[in-house]
């Protein structure tokens, strides 16, 4: 039997649309478009989110009449955090060491590797993000 | 959820009463009422205290814990 959806969740749901709203377009972007890196796009990816993010929760809000938090929900985001915590640091890691291999090889201009790095990190952040959601909503549908 | 047990569902039936009516009682969720009575999440021991005294039995009346050596294989 399938429980129905708590304020909680369906406001997880909504960040994971926005967050892949966002980011899955700026991954795919940034991939063909790696030559023209610019802060103004990560500036503007920041913004959109935040944007669909506002939008999203109000009209969460505005459709769930019980937006209690209990024990349970934040036992499920210290979870959730703990998950985005290690995929930060494993991924940042990875990413360093990417970056360290690329500059070595001479694939990158070390003038850019400000630009790189910041590329890395907001990517970082958004994957950890993601993966802290995920976890959250599958924390929801299984025993603690 | 290995060791702890319950009899939420049977003492609301006792008693008549709806998940969310109780889950207003205990100031949880439905969703964390339908999770213990699953047995798929163990409350805090306040919430084990709050339950037992709605429905006012003992707290062991409610949860039951079965020691690892008591357990089926």
């Amino acid at each position: 039997m399938m429980p129905s959806l708590s304020y909680q969740e369906k406001s997880l749901y909504g960040e994971l649309i926005a967050d892949l709203a966002v980011f899955v377009p700026y991954f795919v972007y940034m991939h063909l478009h790696h030559a023209t890196l610019t802060v103004s796009i990560i500036a503007a990816a920041i913004t959109i989110l935040i944007a669909i993010q506002i939008v999203l929760q109000i009209v969460i809000a505005a459709f769930t009449r019980n937006r209690l938090k209990d024990e349970r929900d934040r036992l499920i985001r210290l979870r959730g955090y703990r998950a985005g915590y290690f995929t930060i640091v494993g991924v940042m890691l990875f990413g360093m060491g990417a970056l360290w291999v690329h500059t070595t090889l001479g694939q990158i201009n070390p003038t850019h590797m400000a630009l790189h790095f910041l590329t890395m990190f907001f990517a970082v952040l958004m994957i950890a993000e993601i993966v802290k959601t995920i976890t959250q909503l599958i924390a929801y549908r299984r025993p603690l | 959820m290995p060791g702890l047990r319950n009899t939420l569902r049977d003492l609301r039936a006792t008693h008549s009463m709806t998940q969310q009516e109780l889950a207003d009682a205990i100031g949880v969720t439905r969703q964390t009422v339908i999770a213990i009575e699953l047995d798929k999440y163990s409350p805090s021991l306040e919430t084990a205290f709050r339950i037992a005294h709605v429905f006012s039995v003992p707290l062991e009346q409610v949860f039951q814990y079965d020691p690892p050596s008591s357990r089926k294989k």
